[in-house]
């Protein structure tokens, strides 16, 4: 009967009612949207970036992370790959090694990455080979053939077809020294793999840096990262195992993990500010609407209802309202969000910013529940428990002296 | 040219403290500095002579195991250096030109001779706890640093002087400092780097201390880099002759890639 009353009782000010729940409505609306563009777009650099040339995960030999040389290996990368088949969630796996060396055109020469790679798998792991703006990605049957990043190539004047000449070290010190024949040109628009990044056969990099059949990296890919992250127990299970570390997107993209967290703190300070605000002034609304109401108030207990049932009704208008404010608030946001997640958000001029990023120029929001529940929740959430404000109110009251004012 | 302008300035700076000094006896900091200074001249000078030729046994020292080499190097003043690798077979016939600020390898099985960029010259040279740059470094030293006296302690029964040389402004060098300790009668016993923090980095000692080519010479010398305990590169040199004629043609590109004896 309390809730019937309370319902009834909110539709009797049909318009400052209506003000306040779309006032409610717009915000909660706004934080559906926001957040579901704003974690959708984390995902997407986190992916994107990743997907470029690391992967979901890698295994590395202890250490390897801060030191990487080449001297530091897996032992038996074909075993733990065999391992990885087992683990849902892991799509694909692919052994790399990397070797610090000059590359050499004539009288240029540049110090550059080279990582040997196995173009088959590699492909299912990283978008680099399908980044090759001139010439071909590496092939399973290529040998003596190096793909090499934009900036790299133009540095070193070097055109599809030239001969490429490597020195380096090989796994014993001693000099790893090559001739590859450049067949592709890679523009992923990631300065430092543009300038820095090369790739060849993983075979013929075993070969000539004398690895004695091991490897420095396995990389791993799911289909969605957070596949990979749900599997990540089980990975660093695998991990010990082997003798090795697994690492996670945020240990090998660092900057990202760093950029995400500024970025959310920032956005974090903005939307607390927004609830605190539309809380505060829905309740300074409901507080005045209670204040106006003590001689109706003072009637009723006079008729015999009991101040707590009261108190109670009075709660309950209050979580009726924002109840149906934020109803409305996430329909409308789902709705708004699931327009602009099927036709995505052009950012214009942004492109540039966003490549570094490993972003699309094309931005998609991606609702999840907690995405879109999450802000309307805390502004429910918010209004219920400052209800005990008007609800104490309500408890002091005397049926004299209420119906007197 | 490069070479004739460092040795200008070179000139330059010393008659500048002699100067200072003869007219200002009174003013002790350059005199000192000077002193620093020439103690590390010396040094470099009875290290690397006007010219030498030498026979080197390079022993790098790593978890994975040992590798020994044998290297013969020339030097000619304070900025030419030509070294080739003898043996082993593997390593044999790979050479590093060091012409003033420019440095060169060849490789065999490339049969080619690559110039060094500048970002690579403190990579690992030849897989050891050496990096390119230590192959040109004496005159750098000299030349790129301030230096200063820190005092002289006795170690492994000799007097040492110990110095701290920290590079000049604007000048880009890859150590914070060096710490420089040289025996009175001008052999190198040891040279800390320091990072730009001041951490030390690595450390060069030199491990035996006798006659060779008619003066004394740290023979036996041990690179150890800090954060790599157990792993170090030791450089034991057999044979060295010094101011000895040596042939200018030696120091050539051409030479390095089709070596003429």
């Amino acid at each position: 009967m309390i809730a019937a009353l309370a319902w009834r009782n909110i539709w009797r000010q049909p318009i400052r009612t209506s003000l306040s729940m779309v006032g409610m409505a717009f915000t909660s609306m706004l934080l559906v949207f926001m957040l579901s563009f704003q974690l959708g777009s984390y995902d997407t650099m986190k992916s994107s970036m990743l997907k470029i040339s690391d992967g979901y995960g890698q295994f590395q030999p202890e250490g390897y992370k801060d030191d990487p040389e080449i001297s530091k290996v897996i032992p038996d990368a074909i075993a733990l790959i065999a391992d990885l088949a087992d683990i849902p969630g892991i799509t694909a796996a692919a052994e790399r090694s990397n070797g610090f060396v000059l590359l050499a055109n004539g009288e240029r020469s540049f110090a550059a990455a080279v990582i040997g790679i196995d173009p088959v798998r590699e492909a299912q792991i990283s978008t680099l080979s399908s980044l090759v703006k001139q010439g071909r990605a590496l092939t399973a049957d290529d040998s003596n053939a190096i793909v090499l990043g934009d900036g790299l190539a133009r540095n070193l004047r070097l055109d599809l077809g030239d001969p490429v000449t490597m020195l380096g070290s090989g796994m014993d010190g001693s000099v790893a020294a090559d001739v590859l024949t450049l067949v592709g040109i890679f523009k992923s628009n990631v300065p430092e793999l543009d300038r820095q990044i090369a790739q060849m056969p993983l075979d013929r990099f075993k070969d000539g840096f004398l690895m004695d059949g091991a490897s420095n990296i396995v990389a791993v890919s799911g289909a969605k990262l957070a596949d990979v992250e749900l599997a990540e127990p089980r990975l660093r299970a695998l991990a010990t195992k082997h003798g090795v570390v697994y690492l996670d997107w945020a240990e090998l993209q660092p900057a990202v993990k760093q950029a995400i967290a500024l970025d959310l703190s920032t956005a974090i300070l903005m939307y607390v500010t927004l609830v605190v605000v539309v809380v505060f002034i829905i309740l300074n609304t409901l507080y005045m609407s209670v204040l106006e109401r003590t001689r109706e108030f003072g009637v009723l207990l006079a008729v015999g209802m009991k101040p707590g049932q009261i108190g109670r009704m009075v709660w309950m208008e209050m979580i009726f309202l924002s109840l149906v404010g934020n109803g409305i608030g996430v329909a409308l946001g789902v709705i708004v969000t699931g327009y602009v997640q099927s036709v995505g958000i052009l950012i214009e001029g942004m492109d540039e910013v966003y490549a570094q990023w490993g972003l699309p120029s094309r931005i998609y929001p991606d609702m999840t529940p907690f995405r879109v529940l999450i802000g309307p929740g805390a502004i429910v959430a918010a209004i219920a428990i400052l209800g005990v404000v008007p609800y104490r109110r309500v408890l002091g009251l005397e049926p004299v002296s209420a119906m007197a004012s | 040219m490069t070479h004739s302008t460092t040795r200008r300035n070179f000139i330059g700076t010393t008659a500048v403290f002699t100067l200072s000094a003869g007219f200002l006896p009174l003013l002790a900091g350059p005199a000192l500095a000077q002193d620093a200074r020439s103690i590390l001249k010396t040094a470099f000078d009875n290290w690397r002579a006007r010219s030498s030729h030498s026979v080197t046994e390079m022993l790098v020292k790593r978890s994975n195991g040992t590798r020994k080499m044998t290297l013969e190097s020339w030097t000619q003043g304070d900025d030419k250096a030509l070294v080739r690798f003898t043996a082993p077979a593997r390593d044999a016939g790979n050479a590093t030109l060091q012409l003033g600020k420019s440095t060169y390898v060849f490789n065999p099985k490339l049969n080619q001779v690559i110039k060094l960029p500048a970002s690579a010259m403190s990579q690992s040279w030849m897989g050891s706890d050496f990096s390119y740059d230590d192959l040109s470094r004496s005159e750098k030293v000299i030349n790129d640093y301030t230096h200063k006296m820190l005092g002289t302690k006795t170690a492994g029964g000799h007097k040492v002087h110990v110095i701290e040389s920290t590079p000049k402004r604007g000048v880009p060098v890859v150590w914070g400092k060096q710490v420089l300790s040289i025996r009175t009668d001008g052999v190198i016993y040891s040279v800390e780097y320091f990072d730009q923090l001041g951490k030390r980095v690595r450390v060069m000692t030199a491990d035996r201390i006798s006659n060779l080519g008619g003066r004394p010479y740290p023979t036996v010398m041990t690179m150890r880099t800090d954060a790599k305990p157990g792993q170090f590169t030791r450089v034991t040199t057999t044979q060295a002759e010094f101011n000895i004629n040596v042939p200018g043609y030696l120091f050539t590109r051409s030479n390095l890639e089709n070596p003429r004896d």
